[in-house]
């Protein structure tokens, strides 16, 4: 980093440059970590000069709003996502027709017991196909893209509605994982979450994913096993 | 601030996969200061509040991002609530858009010491803002807060565009030379 580096870095962080100077460092924000540390800590530096704003308590219909904007539309289907069908790999692909076909077998339960889904990460750098087995409430995951970095391992986290994530297992190596669901995620009906994150081998000691969340994906509509 | 590093950070991550209490509980804890903040830069609490929104349906959607771009929990909801309503302020006029902070490579994770070195030098900034030339400090505060561009600023202090980033450029050395005291 050179002393102009710096500069540009707190520029860039005031909004001081031009707008093809700005997207310039936008670009570079992207690739060089010197550069992305250098901006954070300007960052750091000047949100501390807020730390004599006094808190202002927002009017209650704000929340209203901000829960109606975000909460109000129905979660998307798997099957309708983009990421789904851009998350197919020709391996993933084979995997689904083979579970999807023991699924729709039963053709008077087309819709259960087995919930398959991707995990996507949004830079695309990670990305796994999940299928949720409610006859044996088990979830078996196959990664197509991405890994753990190296010395830390993958985690599978769960949730339903409203209730925080919780653990389903360590995945500490290979492509495929079966794990069988904790009591508290088989119980989860309606709306099921599946996360993965990476956390220090043994796993995340808070409980909750520490590491960084690949990403996660709502699975609507699951319903007991049979 | 009565809720610890750790609990906003347990939030951030319970938020990153869809944990709507955890998206309320982190909402609850950190609303009123970044409404502050916005009402700082927007003057107006209408305009303000629609700027808080915006801000929280971005931690919403973008708090899977938030571990990876080595801010502390705080400042990453802060910078976004600045930049939401620097933007808002500067919409139409034709200005730069400081858009998102999310999108960007990872820094290297700091181990604690480096982060305890990084908080202390974030606190000494507020006394180095204090040593610093009382119109250098204006300038930097009207960037930050007031969504000046370098012309603006250079109308305001009356001196020439370029004479202004050599002028505020040397404000910002003075602050990184008291900082590194």
């Amino acid at each position: 980093m050179t002393q102009d580096d710096t500069f540009m870095a707190a520029e860039y962080v005031l909004g001081l440059l031009d707008v093809s100077e700005h997207s310039a460092a936008q670009t570079r924000l992207r690739v060089d970590a010197g550069f992305s540390r250098a901006v954070a800590d300007w960052e750091e530096y000047f949100a501390e000069m807020t730390a004599d704003i006094a808190p202002v308590a927002p009017s209650v219909q704000v929340k209203r709003a901000l829960e109606q904007r975000l909460f109000s539309q129905p979660a998307t289907p798997w099957w309708a996502g983009v990421g789904f069908w851009r998350g197919l790999s020709f391996a993933s692909l084979a995997l689904v027709a083979v579970l999807g076909w023991q699924a729709m077998t039963p053709v008077s339960d087309a819709a259960g017991p087995l919930y398959p889904a991707t995990i996507a990460s949004v830079e695309g750098d990670f990305r796994v196909v999940v299928v949720v087995d409610k006859s044996v409430n088990q979830i078996t995951l196959t990664r197509t893209a991405g890994a753990a970095p190296a010395g830390r391992i993958l985690q599978v986290w769960a949730h339903g509605e409203n209730a925080p994530a919780t653990s389903v297992g360590l995945w500490p190596e290979g492509d495929t994982v079966t794990l069988p669901l904790t009591p508290v995620i088989a119980d989860v009906t309606g709306i099921l979450t599946i996360g993965v994150s990476e956390e220090p081998p043994g796993g995340s000691v808070t409980g909750s994913p520490s590491g960084r969340v690949f990403g996660t994906v709502d699975i609507p509509g699951v319903r007991d096993g049979i | 601030m009565a809720n610890s590093r750790q609990d906003i950070e347990n939030w951030i991550a319970k938020t990153a996969m869809g944990d709507r209490a955890a998206f309320n509980q982190l909402y609850d804890a950190t609303c009123a200061k970044l409404l502050g903040v916005s009402l700082r830069i927007l003057k107006d609490r209408a305009a303000a509040e629609d700027a808080m929104q915006d801000s929280y349906v971005k931690i919403w959607k973008n708090a899977d991002r938030y571990s990876a771009n080595g801010l502390s929990p705080m400042t990453w909801l802060i910078t976004i609530a600045r930049n939401t309503s620097i933007d808002r302020l500067r919409a139409g006029k034709n200005m730069t858009e400081l858009g998102d902070v999310y999108d960007r490579i990872p820094c290297d994770a700091r181990g604690p010491e480096e982060l305890a070195v990084a908080r202390s030098e974030a606190e000494r900034i507020i006394s180095c803002m204090g040593e610093l030339e009382p119109k250098r400090r204006d300038a930097i505060e009207g960037a930050y807060f007031g969504g000046k561009s370098y012309a603006d600023l250079a109308d305001q202090f009356e001196i020439p565009l370029n004479t202004m980033r050599t002028w505020l450029r040397r404000g910002l050395q003075s602050l990184r030379d008291c900082m590194a005291r």
